[in-house]
C-alpha cells in the first residue's frame, strides 16, 4: 500500500478524502441541509445496507463462476440455471421438511453433483474449445431454464425464513437523532439480511483461506497461473478440474437458496444472476475471489443506491462502471494483466 | 539478385536531438519478469545499413531483447531509438509503419492463406490502403509489389499454395518475404537459418548479403558460420548483458568467446 | 476443433471468366426461385416465414462477419438491430405521439444507421481489447443493460410499451408493407448484404479482417493496427444488423424491449451457429430453420405429446446437437455430404 501512495500520490489522497467523507456518512447524525437535498439518512442507510447484502449474495454467485473460468477457462454460462436450480430445490426441501438449514447441504450436494457431471461428460472432452464450451453451456442454459418453467411454471417463489432470523435488528449506526429531545434512533434492519451477510463474508474469508494457505489452495492458483505446467508436475488435474467445478456449482445453488429467500424466485432470476456474476467478474478481474468480492460490493451497491435515488438510470451506472474498467483497465480492477 | 524494395515513401523522421544519426539505438534496456532480469542495462547502437549479429548462448536473452525493440515488450527500463525517434513506449504497429521489421525463430504465418495472400497482407500493412473495402485490381501495385516479393524469394512456383502445405524452409523463406514488404529500414533476423540444410543456408546467405545497402539488420543465429559471413560487427550476449562487441574476426579468435560460448556445447 | 475452424479464405486464384459465369448452377436455379416465389406462395409464407427469414438472415450475417471472418462472437447484434429499428420509431412517426419525433424518412433512415454505427463502434471498442472469449460475456452484458434501460426509460425508449404503428414510407406509392413488396424488398436487402460480405471478404479490409483472427501478433508485426481493425468490422457489421432491424420494426409496426432481450440476443447466435459460421449462407439457412420450426412448432410438438410451449426447448436441444456433433452447423453437414458423394463417384468411377 505504501508503494501505492508513493506513486500516486493525488490519487491517495483523493481515495482517503473520499473514505473520510463517506464514513462521516455513515457514521455521523446529518445535518438538516443533507437531509433537505438527499433525504432522510434511514434510506441511505437502508439503501447502502441493501446494496452491501445484494453484493454478498453477488459474490457468492460469482466467486464459482470466477474459479471455474480462472483455472478451467471454461465460460460456464449456465451457471445462473444452477442457481435457480439450486433456489428452486432448496425451496420443496425447506417446504417439505420445514426445516430451512436442512436444505443447504442437500442442494449443495446435488449442484455439485449436477456440475461434476457437466464438467466430466461435456466440458472436459471440448479441453482447449473455449468458444464450443461456451456455446453448449448457453444450450444447456436454454434446456434448463425451459424445463425448470416446464416443471415450477412461471410463479414467484420464496422461501419463508426460519423464525430465529426473522426480525429486525438494531445496528450501531446512528439512523436520526431528534432534534428537540435529542434521542437517538438506531438503524434496525432485517436480521435475515445481516446473517446472510456475515454468512458470506466467512465464506469469503473461508475461500481466501483455502486458496492460499492449504496446498490444495495452491496447486489451484498455480493452474490459474499456468495449466500445463500443474498437470506435467504430476498433479491430477482433471480432478481437481472436477472438485472446483462440483464446488463452484454448489455455491451456486447455495446462493439460490439464499436468492429465495431474501427475494424470490421465478423464470428470468437465471439470466439475471448469471449477467451480475459477468458484470462483477468484469469489473473485478477474472480468477481472482477478492476481485469477486469487491466487483460484487461496488456492483451491488451502485444497482440499489441506483433503483432508490434515480430509479430510471440505475442500470446505466452499472454499464458506466463497466465500461470504466473495460476502458480503462481491461483485465479487471485485481485481475492480472495479460 | 536484388530484392526490390520501393524507394523509402514513409513519414518523415521526427526531428531528433544529436543522435548521430544511428538507426537503431538502444540505452540501458533492461526487462524484468518478476525478480528475474531477462536482460539488464543493454547499450547499444547500429548505424543505418549496418549489418549486426547478437550472438549468445540460450537464455542471454537475445530474443527478448528482439522483443523489446519491436514492442512486444516494454523494457522495465531504458530507452529505444528508432532513426533518432523515442518509440520506447510505442505499440509494435507504429514501429513497423516506420520501417522496422522482424522475422520469427517460429514461422508465424497465416497458414490458412496462400503464399501471395501472405505477401499481399504483408504489403498492405504499411500502406494506405489496409482499410480499403474494394477489391484489387490486376493492375493494383501492391498486388505486383507482392508478386516481385515472391520471385525474390525463390516462391513463384508456390505462390498459390496454402503455407500450411509448404515445406519448412519455404516457409522460412516467406518469413524473410514478409519482412522485405513494404520498405523497410531495419530488419530483425530471429534466427533465420534454424532448421535450413546445407543448400537453403547457402540461399538465405545470399539472400541476406544481396539485400539493398541501405537496408541494416541485426541477426541472431547460433549458427556461427551463417551469422559471421553475413554481418560487420557482432555483439555477444551472456546472461543478459552485452559481453563483447566487435568485428566478426575478432570475436571468433577471442579467447573469452571461445571458452564462454564455443566451448559450452556448441553444435 | 473450434466452431471458426476452417474459416473463409481468401482466395487470389485468378479465374478468367466473368464473375457471371463463375456463379455455379445451383445458385441461378435458387435465384429464378426466390424471384418467382410470390407466383406460387401465399401471403404468409412470403411476408411471414420468408420475410422474417431474410431479416434474422441479415442480423445473423453480421454477426457470422464478426464471428466467421474476424473471430469475435459478438451477442451484441440483435441490440445493435434494435437500436436501429428504435430509432426509426423514435425519430419518425408512431403511435406513441408524445416521443416520436415525426422526420421524414430521409432523415430518419440514415439517423438510425449512424447511431447504430456509432454505438457499435464504441460497444467494439470496449469488446476488443480482451481476449476473446471475453467478447462473449462483454456483448451480453452490454445487451442486457440495453434491454433493461429501454424497459425502465419512459422520455426515449416508452418503456414497457415500446413503440406502435411504425410503418415503411410510402415511397413510389407502394405500400411496403404488403406481402409482395415486403418479400422483394427483404429479400433484395437481404442478397445486398449477401454480396457485400462476400465481396469485402476479399478485399485488403477483409482479408486484414481474416489475419487478424487467425494471428493478431503477426498482424501487428506488420503494420496493422489490431484494435482499430477490430472496432471498424464492429462498425461495418452493424450496417447489416441495422438493415435487419429497420425492416424488423416495419414487418411488426412495433418494437419493444422484448425484441432486444436477452432470449433474442441468443437466438441470433443460435440461428448463424446452427447454419454455420464458416460461410454467408449459413446464417440464412439457420435463420430458414428456426423460422420453420417457430412457424410449425405446435404441429410438431403435438406430434411427439409436448405444449407448444416447449418452443425454447427444441431449440435449446437442436442447438446442442449441433455444437456437440457438427460445430460447424448444417452447412457442414451439407459438404459433408457432398464430398462422400464426390468421393463415391471418383472410387467408382476410377476403380476400372
Amino acid at each position: 500500500m505504501d508503494k501505492f501512495i508513493k506513486r500516486y500520490p493525488l490519487w491517495s489522497l483523493i481515495i482517503i478524502v473520499l473514505v473520510a467523507a463517506f464514513l462521516w456518512l455513515v457514521l455521523g447524525p446529518w445535518p438538516p441541509e443533507l437531509v433537505a437535498s438527499w433525504g432522510r439518512k434511514q434510506i441511505f442507510l437502508n439503501a447502502l445496507l441493501g446494496g452491501i447484502t445484494l453484493g454478498a449474495l453477488y459474490f457468492l454467485v460469482a466467486a464459482g463462476f470466477t474459479l471455474i473460468f480462472g483455472l478451467m477457462r471454461v465460460v460456464n454460462l449456465a451457471h445462473g440455471s444452477l442457481y435457480l436450480i439450486g433456489g428452486y430445490l432448496g425451496y420443496e426441501i425447506a417446504t417439505l421438511s420445514g426445516s430451512w438449514l436442512l436444505a443447504f447441504p442437500i442442494v449443495f450436494i446435488v449442484v455439485a453433483l449436477i456440475g461434476l457431471l457437466m464438467q466430466h461428460f461435456i466440458f472436459s472432452k471440448m479441453e482447449g474449445e473455449e468458444l464450443r464450451q461456451t456455446l453448449v453451456s448457453i444450450g444447456l442454459s436454454i434446456v434448463l431454464a425451459d424445463l425448470m418453467l416446464w416443471w415450477w411454471g412461471g410463479q414467484s417463489y420464496s422461501i419463508l425464513a426460519p423464525q430465529f432470523l426473522q426480525g429486525p435488528i438494531e445496528l450501531p449506526l446512528v439512523s436520526n437523532i431528534n432534534a428537540s429531545t435529542g434521542a437517538v434512533t438506531w438503524l434496525r434492519y432485517p436480521a435475515v439480511r445481516i446473517w446472510i451477510l456475515v454468512a458470506a463474508i466467512v465464506m469469503g474469508i473461508a475461500m481466501w483461506l483455502v486458496l492460499n494457505r492449504t496446498a490444495l489452495g495452491m496447486m489451484i492458483r498455480a493452474g490459474v497461473d499456468d495449466r500445463e505446467m500443474l498437470s506435467a508436475s504430476g498433479v491430477r488435474i482433471q480432478l481437481l478440474f472436477l472438485a472446483v467445478f462440483g464446488f463452484g456449482a454448489g455455491l451456486a445453488g447455495i446462493a439460490g437458496i439464499i436468492g429465495a429467500t431474501f427475494q424470490s424466485l421465478s423464470p428470468g432470476e437465471d439470466i439475471r444472476f448469471l449477467l451480475s456474476s459477468l458484470v462483477v467478474v468484469i469489473v473485478g478481474g477474472m480468477g481472482s475471489i477478492v476481485g469477486a468480492a469487491l466487483g460484487a460490493l461496488i456492483i451491488g451497491v451502485a444497482e440499489q443506491m441506483g433503483f432508490v435515488y434515480a430509479p430510471t438510470y440505475s442500470i446505466v451506472f452499472t454499464f458506466l462502471i463497466m465500461a470504466a474498467v473495460l476502458a480503462f483497465r481491461p483485465q479487471g480492477l485485481l485481475g492480472a494483466r495479460r | 539478385m536484388n530484392a526490390p524494395v520501393a524507394p523509402s515513401r514513409m513519414s518523415p523522421v521526427a526531428p531528433g536531438n544529436a543522435n548521430s544519426g544511428n538507426a537503431l539505438e538502444l540505452r540501458g534496456i533492461t526487462k524484468m519478469f518478476g525478480a528475474l532480469a531477462a536482460i539488464s542495462d543493454v547499450t547499444l547502437s547500429v548505424k543505418p545499413g549496418e549489418r549486426r549479429a547478437v550472438l549468445g548462448s540460450n537464455g542471454a536473452g537475445k530474443t527478448t531483447l528482439f522483443n523489446c525493440i519491436t514492442g512486444d515488450f516494454l523494457p522495465t527500463a531504458g530507452l529505444v531509438r528508432f532513426f533518432g525517434e523515442d518509440v520506447t513506449v510505442f505499440p509494435p504497429h507504429e514501429r513497423i509503419r516506420r520501417g522496422l521489421r522482424r522475422t520469427y525463430q517460429i514461422s508465424s504465418l497465416f497458414t490458412g492463406l496462400s503464399v501471395i495472400d501472405n505477401v499481399y497482407l504483408a504489403c498492405c500493412g504499411v500502406s494506405r490502403k489496409r482499410f480499403s473495402l474494394a477489391r484489387p485490381r490486376p493492375d493494383d501495385a501492391l498486388t505486383y509489389a507482392a508478386k516481385m516479393l515472391v520471385e525474390a524469394v525463390h516462391l513463384t512456383g508456390e505462390k498459390d499454395r496454402l503455407v500450411g502445405e509448404l515445406a519448412y524452409g519455404q516457409q522460412r523463406q516467406l518469413e524473410i518475404a514478409l519482412a522485405l514488404s513494404g520498405a523497410p529500414r531495419f530488419i530483425l533476423f530471429d534466427e533465420p537459418a534454424a532448421g535450413l540444410s546445407p543448400t537453403e543456408r547457402t540461399d538465405l546467405i545470399h539472400i541476406l548479403t544481396s539485400l539493398p545497402s541501405h537496408i541494416g539488420y541485426i541477426i541472431i543465429e547460433h549458427d556461427m558460420d551463417v551469422a559471421l559471413r553475413v554481418v560487420e560487427s557482432v555483439t555477444m550476449m551472456h546472461n543478459g548483458r552485452i559481453f563483447k562487441e566487435g568485428r566478426p574476426e575478432e570475436i571468433e579468435d577471442d579467447p573469452e568467446v571461445q571458452e564462454l560460448y564455443l566451448g559450452g556445447g556448441h553444435e | 476443433m473450434s466452431v471458426t475452424d476452417h474459416a473463409p479464405r481468401f482466395v487470389s486464384r485468378a479465374d478468367p471468366r466473368m464473375w457471371s459465369a463463375r456463379i455455379p448452377a445451383a445458385w441461378w436455379i435458387a435465384g429464378v426461385v426466390l424471384l418467382f416465389l410470390p407466383v406460387v406462395a401465399n401471403s404468409f409464407w412470403l411476408f411471414q416465414v420468408m420475410g422474417w427469414t431474410f431479416i434474422l438472415g441479415m442480423i445473423g450475417l453480421s454477426l457470422m462477419f464478426l464471428a466467421g471472418y474476424g473471430g469475435m462472437v459478438s451477442l451484441l447484434q440483435m441490440t445493435i438491430a434494435g437500436l436501429a429499428g428504435y430509432m426509426v420509431a423514435i425519430l419518425g412517426t408512431s403511435g406513441a405521439l408524445n416521443v416520436s419525433l415525426g422526420l421524414s424518412w430521409w432523415i430518419v433512415l440514415p439517423a438510425a444507421f449512424l447511431i447504430a454505427a456509432l454505438f457499435a463502434t464504441i460497444c467494439g471498442a470496449l469488446a476488443v481489447r480482451t481476449d476473446g472469449i471475453y467478447t462473449i460475456m462483454i456483448t451480453l452484458a452490454i445487451a442486457a443493460a440495453f434491454f433493461y434501460f429501454t424497459r425502465q426509460n419512459y422520455s426515449i425508449f416508452n418503456g414497457y410499451s415500446g413503440f406502435n404503428l411504425v410503418l415503411p414510407p410510402q415511397l413510389f406509392g407502394v405500400n411496403w408493407r404488403e406481402p409482395v413488396p415486403f418479400y422483394y424488398l427483404t429479400l433484395a436487402c437481404a442478397a445486398l448484404c449477401y454480396g457485400a460480405v462476400v465481396y469485402i471478404a476479399r478485399s485488403p479490409f477483409g482479408l486484414a479482417l481474416q489475419g487478424v483472427r487467425d494471428n493478431p501478433r503477426r498482424m501487428a508485426a506488420l503494420g496493422f493496427n489490431v484494435t482499430a481493425h477490430r472496432v471498424a468490422a464492429y462498425a461495418l457489421a452493424s450496417v447489416f444488423a441495422s438493415t435487419g432491424g429497420i425492416l424488423l420494426v416495419w414487418q411488426n409496426a412495433q418494437i419493444a424491449p422484448g425484441t432486444v432481450g436477452i432470449s433474442s440476443a441468443i437466438d441470433v447466435l443460435v440461428v448463424a451457429v446452427v447454419g454455420g459460421m464458416r460461410r454467408p449462407l449459413g446464417p440464412f439457412i439457420g435463420a430458414f430453420i428456426y423460422v420453420i420450426l417457430q412457424v410449425f412448432s405446435t404441429d410438431i410438438l403435438g406430434f411427439f405429446g409436448f405444449s407448444a410451449d416447449r418452443f425454447k426447448l427444441i431449440i435449446g436441444i437442436g442447438f446442442l446437437a449441433v455444437v456437440l456433433f457438427s460445430p460447424d452447423g448444417v452447412l457442414a453437414l451439407w459438404d459433408r455430404w457432398r464430398a462422400s458423394v464426390a468421393a463415391r463417384r471418383a472410387a467408382a468411377g476410377g476403380g476400372a
